[in-house]
């Protein structure tokens, strides 16, 4: 257990910057999660708290001490590689034991096999003990891997995308093991993950990263609803957030939003008024899929017409991509429903969760009710 | 009508055992399966690149077993797009018909057509080594498709893109097709791209015909057990159970665990006291419920809050059962909630043959 | 689209076709690689013949002849034959042993780390193998006289390494670059040093490279005629130039010279045999790299 700090962090690569200026504190004993698209500087990261890169800049400390100069075997680190890294020629036991093995850990060979079977349980890997790793499946591979960093209790955790090469079916099934098992933890980690509903889930805190620079730190509740930025707004959720632009006017004593090239008329809550009042009269506004209405007849003036462009069944939804004003609007419908490509649907947007950007800085506004969401 | 019809077929080794199944003109069919099932053995077949060692493949009534790939009149595009890296994207598309010896405006006339179909009219001067992922994928269904034949077959095509562009290109060929209504099989091992995709499903496992239906059709009525937890996403709660008949009513039972839900009513006439079954429901049928008799109190084990929906998994036993729901509601580890599953959307399984018990 | 007509007759001409195609294919080819297995074995079978020969049936045909076994007591009985034998040993064994040690961290440092005119450094170690050796011989022949490793083991052993170096660096580097770092960065972060990680995991992990080129050196080394010819006199007398021994002034004794030879190829036919899976296995798995 222990507190991670890293102070002014750059790490170059050449000409190119993987890390800049990267500031950050993970508490101790806290789950904490980068996210970000690939090339983020996600692993960098990762490998500059675990002493496999060194940056140009800047310090890293553990419980306060620069550790900097110190080597990554004295830095009491544990870490899971995206591409698991097990020694092909060792067996599933020696792979696991390997750790409390080496010269500075010195287990007797008792404790070695009890906490190698403690963990092995744990990963309902207990019967593939023997076998090498070049026998195992992918999703029995990371629970190897996950097996060896645990085996120890160091400083910190670093898990380097552990789930990312399993198929969809086990990644969710593995999601849920780890969420049962975080408790038993008891260890700082540093966990990094370009699937939103892991960081979701697991995270007592987020941080996004993007070329090498933090967008937005904060509880994952904080990123889906109160994004920073439209970046943010984007990389959480499934569909991914819609974005058009729209312009604030005064209509007749009351404040309009005209979108569309002025084809459609929105009215935004009371709530938010006063704050969009405040800053440029250009907006981008965000509206989730699950908070867009359709229908196949026009129930309204005010409902916007398009067309069908893709009806998508993903499982436990559909998801329509609708055509409408010369741009794509995606949004959740029931599983069961039906629909013709190039079929005239009409949509209808719930203004109580429109979110607000500055056009220009793509940067947020507000969002109505928002001391609902500042909860947690 | 034009009928397309395939095979019953076995191949040696067994890797695909006595399948049978046809399909209609301008049809999207999707096979699905997990690594191994025989799916691409059978496009293989089709195709005429993998021998078929017993049973027939018709096409349009006419048997053409014995017919080289190329005079099968179809269309291919495999996993690995295969472009001829000195050739243009123009020339490239143009290869197969140059080599039939068609004339240089045919040509031109059928690149102008479907170029446009999937977005690669802008790219036909460049070499595939400028191309990127998705480009080189959409260029190989261009190539598939050129000579408008009788059927496309597609093998995985998605499979080395990434998330987003996968879902644009899955868009693209639905357009595609809607576009041009070629009959098309596309295999894959995604069955949100088969889900997504296809007209009907042909679900394989080890090589055998597990179920086919349209995407709606192995959603809400699946033939069995592997059916079942394949389509969708989160998986159906597969649990298994022993059936106790109290009072007069029958409740489901589970190893490990006193929790007791009650059966529907329309299974009354079929279960008995002591019978072993698997009970099958989504995640989305299961439904919290205010104190009520009919729900059951468990306690939650994962609370989980996705933003748009929560998962939530309590423990039965040595199994989760996954719900989701898109109320805004909020559990600690160990809260007591209630949970009800929907009557309708309750499946019951032969644990023995994985078959669907039907009321 | 004439669908149906297409198809129809194209049916029964393209199966007869087909079938008619494989059949002599099949034969072809195999009546081919038999050709060429005879072509390509003759001149070994010819030399394990011509030991058998007596001198004076040597140009008669090949095959009938009264078989002895003077050419071989000649050859090894009361001379210093099994002494050049020993010595061929000597200095391949521990030029490639020297080759290996050497070797195997270059190869490492090339895969691994980045440094200025790194490419041309491999280059530079590849081109040695381009030069003829007999352009070499002649200054190092000078050298080694002033510096006294004329007709030494060590002069020998160390002039191999010309021979045997390039190979296994460039096999090897291959073989280092398939292994992901991140294996030893794992290694490290479990606590071990850089050696140990380098012998107990990087080591096993090249194994198969390591020996099938291992081999290769040793039979480029056994086999090298040029540097032993006039870089050693009478101390050091390699297999290969001992066969000149057996022309003598007035005649040739090619029985003597095929039981030399024949002897000499033993021990290496006899290591392809054992480690031939690797071989074929280590050489193409390094190669794909690079």
């Amino acid at each position: 257990m222990a507190q991670i700090e890293l102070e002014h962090i750059t790490k170059t690569y050449g000409d190119k910057t993987a890390l800049d200026d990267i500031s950050l504190c993970v508490r101790d004993n806290e789950f904490f999660v980068l996210f970000g698209p690939a090339g983020a500087g996600k692993t960098t990261l990762l490998k500059t708290i675990a002493g496999i890169e060194f940056p140009q800049k800047g310090l890293v400390r553990i419980d306060g001490k620069i550790v900097n100069h110190v080597e990554p075997l004295n830095r009491n680190i544990s870490m899971v590689f995206e591409n698991y890294a097990l020694y092909p020629q060792k067996t599933v036991y020696d792979n696991i034991a390997s750790p409390l093995r080496s010269r500075l850990h010195r287990e007797s060979e008792e404790d070695v096999q009890k906490a190698v079977v403690k963990v092995a349980k744990m990963m309902s890997i207990e019967q593939l003990l023997d076998r090498r790793p070049g026998e195992l499946s992918n999703g029995q591979r990371q629970r190897v891997a996950l097996g060896r960093c645990l085996v120890r209790t160091p400083n910190v955790y670093l898990m380097d995308e552990p789930l990312a090469h399993l198929d969809a079916k086990l990644r969710h099934f593995m999601r849920s093991e780890l969420k049962e098992m975080q408790s038993a933890f008891n260890t700082t980690t540093i966990y990094v993950t370009h699937d939103y509903t892991e960081a979701m889930s697991l995270a007592d805190r987020v941080a996004v990263l993007n070329h090498g620079r933090f967008e937005q730190t904060g509880t994952a509740h904080e990123m889906f609803y109160l994004p920073s930025n439209e970046f943010v707004a984007k990389l959480f959720g499934e569909p991914e957030i819609n974005l058009f632009p729209a312009e604030l006017t005064a209509e007749g004593g009351s404040v309009r939003l005209k979108a569309f090239d002025g084809e459609v008329t929105l009215t935004p809550c009371a709530d938010v008024v006063p704050e969009l009042e405040k800053g440029a009269k250009k907006l981008d506004v965000g509206i989730r899929g699950n908070d867009i209405g359709f229908s196949f007849q026009q129930e309204g003036r005010d409902w916007i017409r398009g067309t069908v462009y893709a009806n998508e069944p993903i499982g436990n939804k559909v998801v329509m991509t609708v055509e409408a004003l010369g741009t794509k609007i995606r949004l959740v419908a029931p599983n069961n429903t039906k629909a013709e490509l190039d079929q005239e649907v009409y949509l209808r947007f719930n203004e109580k969760n429109f979110i607000y950007f500055d056009y220009e800085t793509q940067k947020f506004i507000v969002r109505s009710d928002m001391d609902r969401y500042l909860r947690s | 009508m034009r009928k397309k019809l395939f095979h019953k077929s076995v191949d040696n080794g067994f890797a695909v055992k006595n399948l049978s199944f046809s399909c209609n003109d301008g049809e999207f069919i999707g096979i699905l399966g997990p690594s191994g099932c025989g799916k691409s053995t059978t496009l293989r077949m089709v195709a005429g690149l993998e021998k078929i060692t017993d049973g027939d493949v018709y096409i349009n009534d006419v048997r053409i077993n014995d017919l080289l790939p190329k005079d099968r009149n179809i269309g291919l595009a495999f996993e690995d797009y295969a472009l001829y890296p000195p050739l243009s994207v123009y020339d490239n598309l143009a290869f197969n018909m140059r080599a039939k010896k068609i004339g240089e405006q045919e040509i031109k006339k059928s690149i102008d057509y479907v170029a446009p179909l999937l977005r690669v009219d802008d790219l036909l001067k460049e070499k595939p080594t400028a191309l990127s992922g998705g480009q080189k994928q959409r260029v190989n269904i261009a190539r598939a498709i050129v000579r408008r034949p009788g059927l496309l077959l597609l093998d995985e095509p998605l499979s080395h893109l990434d998330g987003k562009m996968r879902q644009t290109l899955r868009q693209e060929i639905k357009r595609l097709h809607h576009e041009i209504k070629c009959t098309t099989i596309i295999v894959t091992h995604d069955q949100m791209e088969a889900m997504s995709l296809a007209d009907r499903i042909v679900i394989m496992k080890d090589g055998e015909l597990q179920q086919m239906g349209t995407p709606l059709e192995v959603y809400d009525d699946p033939a069995n057990v592997f059916v079942a937890g394949f389509i969708g996403e989160p998986p159906m709660n597969l649990l298994p159970s022993t059936i106790l008949r109290t009072e007069g009513r029958f409740l489901f039972s589970f190893e490990g665990s006193d929790v007791r839900i009650e059966v529907p009513q329309r299974y009354a006439s079929i279960v008995r006291d002591g019978m072993s079954v698997i009970l099958g429901v989504r995640p989305v049928d299961v439904l919290i419920a205010d104190d009520s008799a009919a729900s059951t109190a468990v306690p939650v084990a994962v609370y989980e809050d996705l933003g748009d929906e929560r998962h939530i998994s309590v423990r039965i036993g040595k199994s989760l059962l996954n719900l989701i729901t898109e109320d805004d509601v909020y559990y600690q580890q160990g809260q007591i909630i209630r949970l009800l599953f929907h009557a309708e959307r309750t499946h019951l399984f032969d644990p023995k043959t994985g078959e669907r018990i039907r009321a | 689209m004439n669908n149906k007509n297409e198809i129809d007759s194209k049916l029964v001409s393209s199966y007869n076709k087909r079938k008619k195609r494989k059949v002599l294919g099949a034969v072809g080819r195999n009546l081919g690689l038999t050709l060429y297995a005879v072509f390509a074995l003759f001149p070994l079978l010819w030399m394990v013949l011509c030991s058998f020969k007596p001198d004076t049936e040597m140009y008669t045909t090949v095959f009938r002849f009264h078989p002895t076994t003077a050419n071989y007591s000649a050859v090894l009985i009361g001379t210093d034959y099994f002494k050049a034998f020993y010595q061929n040993f000597v200095v391949s064994a521990f030029a490639v042993l020297i080759t290996i040690v050497a070797g195997v961290p270059v190869a490492y440092a090339l895969a691994r780390y980045q440094f200025k005119s790194k490419e041309s450094v491999a280059f530079t170690i590849l081109s040695f193998k381009f030069a003829p050796e007999i352009l070499v011989c002649l200054p190092v022949f000078l050298i080694f006289q002033k510096i006294g490793l004329y007709d030494t083991y060590f002069g020998l052993i160390w002039v191999y390494q010309l021979v045997t170096m390039p190979l296994l660096i460039w096999v090897l580097r291959g073989y280092f670059e398939d292994i992901s770092v991140e294996i030893e960065q794992a290694a490290q972060l479990d606590g071990y040093k850089w050696y140990e990680i380098f012998l107990k995991t990087l080591v096993p992990l090249v194994k198969p490279g390591l020996v099938s080129v291992g081999l290769l050196a040793f039979i480029f080394a056994w086999n090298d005629f040029t540097f032993p010819l006039i870089l050693s006199g009478s101390n050091i007398q390699t297999i290969t130039i001992t066969s000149l021994r057996y022309l003598a002034s007035d005649t040739v004794h090619y029985g003597q010279v095929a039981v030399a030879s024949t002897i000499a190829v033993l021990p290496e036919v006899i290591g392809c045999l054992f480690i031939q899976k690797h071989l074929v296995r280590g050489l193409s798995f390094g190669a794909v790299k690079g």
